[in-house]
């Protein structure tokens, strides 16, 4: 009751805002996408239909027309660290709060990940405009659903077994390391590949980063690397004016293709969806893929967290109906979904993506601030990375895993102070009371993983 | 005497000083402590312990108590924020409220205006006297309130006294001070204040407000008053400008304790820092002493112990400084905690701006740690040879921490001597002492 009153609350105050915020939508909208009909012969190639089973090289339908669509989920969760204290250090070297994870885990895998993959599937056995998924599983995930939730690791493996979903790489441990080692990068990126084709067993010819970092300098290592395309997001200041909606190639490299996320309609899914205050609330699938429709270039490209679906926008939004109309919804208007290997393969890369600094999806600002804001962020993030030559001379796999595992992104984002919309995410995550404490606890068990690799 | 805090309900620094200055006069002279509130199962030898949370067995002249309450003690009120100058006493009280605390009270900072003055006297007159007892049975002593409990103990222990024999009335600290001066008015009694921590030391030498008005009106109006320390008698005649002929410090005593140690995974050493972290205490010099240390000895280990509202911003200045992983934070640690950090601990660190004593010093001294301590405290008065430096002094706190880690005969000396030292400070030299001035300053015989 007290709830409905606030929600009703919240429309009346924001009534006001609400039509600036509209008008700031549209704006953007245009500016990312001015509405081109047919671009250059697009997509053609005809093809099938109903259930297009074990089929990740089949194109979509005939009716050339409108642009495909490419959705990506991310499915991640961190190992968080306990409430570590001084005392702790020399005497306890298990640094994780098996508990709160084995809690959360489970959250994630009752609200999303099985009520989501059983959706999915379904999504991609009725085949509603060839519905399609790529979708990354981070190895720490995949890790942690092997020991206590094996169920759910099955349930990612029968929506694989579908066909219609593309597993896309990243690092293993949901890691940011590369501006300080390269070698690490690349290791985790192998240990990651080493577990997609154990539990998939396919090799992923798609890579995404963290966060769906994204610069120059890393995309022309991860080409080296043999992807054959590399997510990231769709920074205003890099295109300068240009649609998101196309393939486009960093300068310094010759092969790998760019998919580039959008942001605005991506986040009226991931972000905006359940926010009554927001003028377009409720969102229907029709209203969606009419915007898609109209958003131009040759292809969608949807990239969201998986935890979207049930987690950041729980049921009670409607969100899984949304998913569970929106195929048709597509498919109604002539559209149709593609993985993102399709896509590389369907279409050709239209200009450079001049992109120096590292960016990505997160908040407003679309850089590394959500990771490396503050000076405990810093201190911390160089800390544990400086110590790789140490760690990897012990010749431990133990000690190795787990100083790794302490190079997951998560313990940086909470370390945040950002305030505003922003912050409140962070606090919303956060397992800590403040992102001191989180700072706090990751210092000290650092402190005692320098001591033991001291002492060893 | 007078007192606010008192073990075992408040175990505070001014309810330990009471506790152990209390005992032991009692062997000497006719003791009665009139508190706020006291535990009745605790009970001390050959001293009456007075709570006015549990009053009901004694009589009160209802009358007399009603009728006394205007005129309290000759104070111009300024009223103001006192929040800053209480935030020492009211950060143990929130620290004690959370118990196991660690870090996470970090949002237990808050700023609240309280009442002080005439309105509190209006708001006094305008509840009964069972009402202004209630206030001292609940759990905080502090809070926004503190004014209105001032008052309340003021006027209530002041009826009290008009119906008790004693010869002295001897208050602790400017929660008592109000007390004190109306007790010395109505039965012409000589007052002594005792002077464990002034507004100049939690507040700064700037700070000014109702508080401080207390202290000094109270030291002028006094007949006696015995700072905790020399140091602590030079702002009672330099800051507040009392007549220095009746200013005569005593050193509080410390209790002997069990001592032991324990292993500790710092092989280079140790260096603690234990207090409260707000300025007075100077915190961030632990930091910068730090720093300094860790430049040429980076396997040296700090630790800041306690918590307080330069928290964050210390430790996000420990993240810039590049300390993150030699210099920890506990949060609050009760006693336990604190015995078992003493006990790991190699040398002691106290760099405080302002520190009438310095008690947790002495207590190091009586664990064998050797240590480094600020020249302006009372302690190194009574440590005299304890290493010291001012506490702005970074480059030399970091000389002396160096030499007692890295020079096993410097360091063993320095034990040697912080153990005598800390032998010469009893409960029972400061009871004599104490004695001694009431004969000699008031010419009251026991």
């Amino acid at each position: 009751m007290m709830k409905s009153f606030l929600t009703r609350l919240s429309k009346v105050i924001s009534a006001g805002s609400a039509s600036k915020e509209k008008a700031a939508t549209k704006t953007e909208v245009t500016e990312v996408a001015p509405v081109t009909a047919a671009d250059k012969g697009a997509p053609k190639k005809e093809v099938d239909s109903p259930a297009p089973k074990k089929s990740t090289q089949s194109l979509a339908k005939p009716e050339a027309g409108i642009q495909p669509i490419c959705i990506f989920f991310e499915a991640h969760q961190p190992n968080r660290l306990k409430p570590y204290s001084f005392f702790d250090i020399g005497n306890d070297p298990f640094y994780e709060d098996d508990e709160t994870n084995q809690r959360l885990l489970d959250e994630a895998c009752e609200k999303c990940y099985l009520p989501a993959n059983k959706l999915m599937t379904q999504l991609i056995e009725e085949g509603r405009g060839s519905f399609r998924i790529s979708l990354s599983v981070s190895g720490v995930l995949l890790e942690q659903l092997e020991i206590n939730r094996p169920d759910v690791l099955e349930s990612f493996q029968k929506l694989h077994a579908t066909g219609g979903v593309e597993i896309v790489a990243e690092t293993y441990y949901h890691s940011m390391n590369f501006h300080r080692s390269k070698k690490e990068f690349a290791e985790q990126v192998a240990k990651q590949m080493e577990k997609v084709k154990e539990v998939f067993g396919v090799k992923p010819k798609a890579f995404r980063h963290t966060a769906c970092i994204y610069y120059n300098e890393l995309a022309a290592y991860v080409e080296g690397l043999g992807f054959e395309s590399m997510l990231g997001e769709a920074v205003g200041y890099v295109l300068d004016g240009r649609e998101a909606n196309h393939l486009y190639r960093s300068p310094n490299c010759k092969t790998i293709k760019a998919h580039l996320r959008n942001g605005i309609l991506t986040d009226d899914i991931a972000f905006r969806f359940g926010n009554h205050a927001w003028p377009e609330h409720p969102l229907t699938a029709g209203k969606f893929a009419v915007w898609c429709r109209d958003n131009g270039g040759e292809m969608i490209n949807l990239f969201m967290d998986y935890e979207s679906i049930g987690m950041h926008q729980d049921q009670d939004t409607g969100i899984f109906d949304f998913f569970k109309a929106f195929p048709g919804a597509w498919e109604d208007l002539g559209g149709r979904f593609v993985t993102v290997s399709e896509a590389a393969q369907e279409f050709e890369v239209v200009g450079d993506y001049d992109c120096h600094e590292p960016t990505s999806w997160a908040h407003q600002e679309k850089d590394l601030s959500a990771w490396k804001g503050n000076a405990m962020q810093e201190e911390a993030r160089r800390k544990i990375l400086i110590i790789e030559e140490l760690v990897k001379s012990k010749n431990d796999p133990e000690l190795l895993h787990q100083w790794r595992k302490m190079q997951t992104a998560e313990h940086f984002y909470y370390m945040s102070t950002k305030e505003g919309e922003a912050g409140k995410v962070h606090d919303r995550l956060r397992p800590y009371p403040s992102p001191y404490d989180a700072y706090l606890y990751f210092m000290n068990a650092l402190s005692d993983l320098q001591i033991r690799l001291e002492n060893s | 005497m007078l007192g606010w805090e008192f073990p075992p309900l408040i175990n505070g620094g001014l309810g330990i000083a009471c506790l152990g200055l209390g005992r032991a006069m009692a062997q000497q002279v006719e003791l009665s402590f009139i508190l706020p509130k006291v535990d009745p199962a605790f009970l001390v030898d050959q001293l009456e312990l007075i709570g006015l949370n549990h009053l009901d067995d004694r009589s009160i002249d209802r009358d007399r108590v009603e009728k006394s309450l205007v005129d309290i003690a000759n104070v111009k009120w300024i009223e103001g924020e006192v929040a800053s100058r209480l935030l020492p006493y009211q950060l143990e009280e929130i620290e004690r409220a959370a118990g196991r605390g660690e870090i996470s009270h970090l949002t237990a900072e808050k700023t609240k205006k309280t009442l002080a003055g005439e309105k509190v006297i209006d708001r006094l007159k305008a509840v009964g006297l069972d009402e202004r007892l209630a206030m001292f049975r609940e759990d905080t002593l502090y809070g926004e309130d503190v004014g209105e409990r001032v008052w309340a103990y003021a006027q209530v222990a002041a009826s009290l006294a008009e119906d008790m024999d004693f010869d002295i009335v001897h208050a602790h600290d400017w929660m008592t001070f109000v007390a004190g001066m109306e007790i010395k008015k109505r039965t012409g009694k000589p007052l002594v204040l005792h002077v464990h921590s002034l507004n100049y030391d939690r507040g700064g030498p700037d700070a000014r407000g109702w508080i401080f008005d207390i202290e000094k009106n109270a030291m002028e109006v006094a007949d006696l008053v015995i700072p905790v320390s020399r140091y602590t008698g030079t702002i009672c005649t330099g800051h507040y400008g009392i007549d220095s002929a009746k200013v005569h410090f005593v050193h509080n005593g410390a209790d002997p304790v069990e001592t032991f140690r324990s292993d500790s995974p710092f092989k280079d050493g140790l260096v603690l820092f234990l207090g409260r972290l707000t300025g007075q205490k100077g915190p961030r010099f632990f930091l910068e002493i730090a720093a300094k240390v860790l430049e040429k000895h980076p396997g040296v280990y700090f630790v800041m112990a306690g918590t307080g509202e330069k928290m964050k911003e210390l430790i996000e200045y420990g993240a810039f400084r590049d300390v993150g992983d030699r210099l920890h934070f506990t949060g609050f640690l009760n006693k336990e905690k604190v015995n078992k950090l003493l006990s790991m601990t190699d040398v002691y660190c106290m760099p405080s701006v302002s520190e009438p004593f310095g008690l947790s010093a002495i207590e190091a001294a009586q664990y064998g740690i050797p240590a480094v301590i600020s020249k302006q405290s009372g302690v190194a008065e009574v440590m005299t040879h304890a290493r010291s430096a001012d506490f702005w002094d970074v480059n030399m706190m970091a000389e002396h921490i160096v030499e007692l880690l890295t020079d096993p005969k410097a360091r063993e000396e320095a034990i040697q001597y912080s153990l005598e030292d800390q032998k010469n400070c009893t409960w029972e030299a400061a009871t004599e002492r104490i004695i001694e001035l009431y004969r000699d300053q008031l010419g009251i015989h026991n």
